[in-house]
């Protein structure tokens, strides 16, 4: 297994924040959290810069790779918490308490329909990252991959994210 | 490096509410009565449902983890060199850990450093290490924390990668055991069962119930496994890994990403859809995922969907979350090793959005040489494994 051996292109890439960036407006039906705002700003951000408003026309089986060590750590920590004191949580924490939920809102409002991958890296994020896009384009499942790197500043802050699009450079 | 040929599946260990090992796996799932009980491992109070599948005397998840992985390489006949050449690709939530904890004292194999002073292992992705460790494997770790799909994803990656020739062998092990956290997420969302009892498929059906799931598959290249004289288990044959684009938590009506899916496991093994004799399905008894599940079975199988044998075992072993994929891979395996297929609890009565034909109130027998193991979750992400007979 090598990590990094993508031929593919940075067909795009982003950041958040960038210069003169603040906090990343919220998201619709994710909460509490700075995970979700983070991961749609940074991955709207690359997309825009590829393809405009978007969404791409279907098949196009652009996978979605989310490589993030913890997670939504304030989230799972407020439920950590209400759940120990014997409380309720408020339902959106259950539809937006896997990393799946954001990566597949990502998708829906992209129109991006290849695989799904959500990964906690063990080694260096990025080439994790760039292995698993790399092995979903040769097998054929995808044909190009939105690599979404994220994590979250351990005091709650927004943290950073960056966001690269790996595929085959075509004319546009 | 050359393609190598159909990837072998050369041992594996499940545990579940079932019991321990493939046998009581197999005898569990065949029997078909439904694992769920009064949730006595925390407490429930307040929720609005307060039953699931769950195993007495279940250890940390690391510990269990750890025992699943060396009771497969054993099954598979891994020495100490095998192991050391050996990957592990892990499933598991990505969050910090809510486990049982185990009634003894802090013992040696615990993990210092973790935030509940190591007696419940290591967070993850540190587990990923922790485990390979103590199992003695040396090869690179992957953590895959993709829900639902996340363990049916890292056998299709392992697959794949052994079939490209990056690797020679894979173990993909996956766990999740009932627990507070989790639980509570899952009652908030109304997405547990509120009659008690997982009915795929079936009218009337309610929602899902929560199970433990731990299991440890080993995966390895066609040429090795004869090398080293190995015994096949069955064949991972295909795969596909989709995903709808359609809603962050909902899955398509249509079920066109799960079609897709199953499309390209059937294409990679270079098979028509007439071949496959039995789908272990998704079917977690939530009403709109089931439905959306049997249209996409109608858009791969067309008419022969309505006679294709289909059977959803969380109804009797719970949904284990990002465990699923393997824990029902396992039963696939056993099904068509055994030549009988599993029933599905809770019927009820049909529905005409699941024009199916489920197999209900006793096993099946039958002879097929290739199987579906069908999974999704959120973020409209979809799996399909195609496992052949040995």
């Amino acid at each position: 297994m090598t990590a990094g051996r993508s031929a593919w292109a940075v067909l795009a890439e982003a950041r958040w924040p960038e210069d003169g960036d603040g906090a990343p407006p919220g998201v619709p039906g994710f909460v509490h959290s700075p995970f979700h705002p983070l991961v749609v700003a940074v991955a709207e951000r690359c997309l825009t810069r590829r393809y405009g408003a978007g969404p791409l026309p279907a098949d196009n089986r652009t996978a979605v790779v989310l490589v993030s060590a913890g997670g939504d750590t304030a989230g799972a920590a407020h439920v950590r918490q209400t759940v120990a004191a014997g409380g309720r949580v408020g339902p959106l924490f259950f539809f937006q308490s896997v990393p799946n939920s954001v990566a597949g809102h990502v998708a829906a409002r992209w129109g991006l329909d290849g695989p799904v991958v959500c990964l906690s890296p063990t080694g260096d994020p990025r080439a994790e990252g760039e292995a698993e896009a790399d092995l979903l384009c040769h097998d054929g499942d995808a044909a190009q991959a939105l690599l979404i790197l994220i994590e979250p500043a351990p005091d709650g802050a927004p943290g950073e994210a960056t966001a690269v699009l790996l595929g085959e450079e075509t004319r546009q | 490096m050359a393609e190598r040929g159909p990837v072998r599946i050369i041992g594996m260990h499940a545990v579940s509410a079932l019991g321990r090992g493939a046998d009581a796996l197999l005898s569990g799932v065949l029997t078909g009565a439904p694992a769920f009980r009064p949730v006595r491992r925390f407490d429930t109070t307040g929720r609005r449902v307060t039953v699931a599948a769950t195993l007495p005397d279940v250890g940390t998840l690391a510990d269990e983890l750890a025992d699943a992985i060396d009771r497969a390489g054993r099954a598979a006949g891994l020495d100490r060199a095998d192991r050391a050449g050996t990957a592990l690709f892990l499933a598991t939530h990505g969050g910090p850990h809510s486990l049982p904890v185990p009634e003894r004292p802090a013992e040696p194999s615990d993990v210092p450093g973790a935030a509940d002073g190591g007696r419940l292992g290591p967070p993850v992705p540190a587990l990923a290490g922790h485990l390979a460790d103590r199992c003695g494997l040396g090869g690179p770790t992957r953590v895959y924390t993709s829900a639902c799909v996340s363990a049916s994803t890292a056998v299709a990656d392992a697959a794949a990668l052994i079939r490209r020739g990056d690797l020679e062998r894979v173990v993909v092990a996956a766990g999740y055991l009932v627990e507070p956290d989790q639980y509570a997420l899952f009652d908030a969302g109304r997405a547990l069962a509120t009659d008690g009892a997982v009915r795929p498929f079936s009218a009337g059906r309610k929602g899902l119930l929560l199970g433990d799931g731990v299991a440890a598959v080993v995966l390895e290249s066609a040429d090795v496994a004869a090398r080293r004289g190995a015994p096949t288990l069955a064949t991972v044959a295909g795969w596909g890994r989709t995903g709808d684009a359609y809603h962050a938590c909902q899955p398509h009506p249509g079920g066109l990403g799960l079609a897709r899916a199953v499309e390209s496991a059937l294409r990679r093994a270079g098979l028509p859809p007439a071949e496959v004799g039995y789908v272990n399905a998704n079917a977690t008894g939530t009403p709109f995922s089931d439905a959306s599940e049997a249209a996409a079975l109608g858009c791969v199988f067309g008419a022969r969907a309505g006679r294709l044998p289909v059977s959803a075992t969380k109804s009797v072993h719970g949904h284990a979350l990002e465990a699923s994929g393997l824990l029902e891979l396992v039963v696939t395996v056993l099904a068509l090793g055994h030549g009988k297929l599993p029933p599905t609890a809770g019927w009820l009565a049909p529905d005409p959005d699941c024009p199916l034909d489920v197999i209900r109130d006793a096993p099946r027998p039958a002879s097929t040489p290739y199987a579906l193991s069908l999974n999704a979750a959120f973020g409209g992400a979809n799996t399909a494994l195609l496992v052949g007979a040995p």
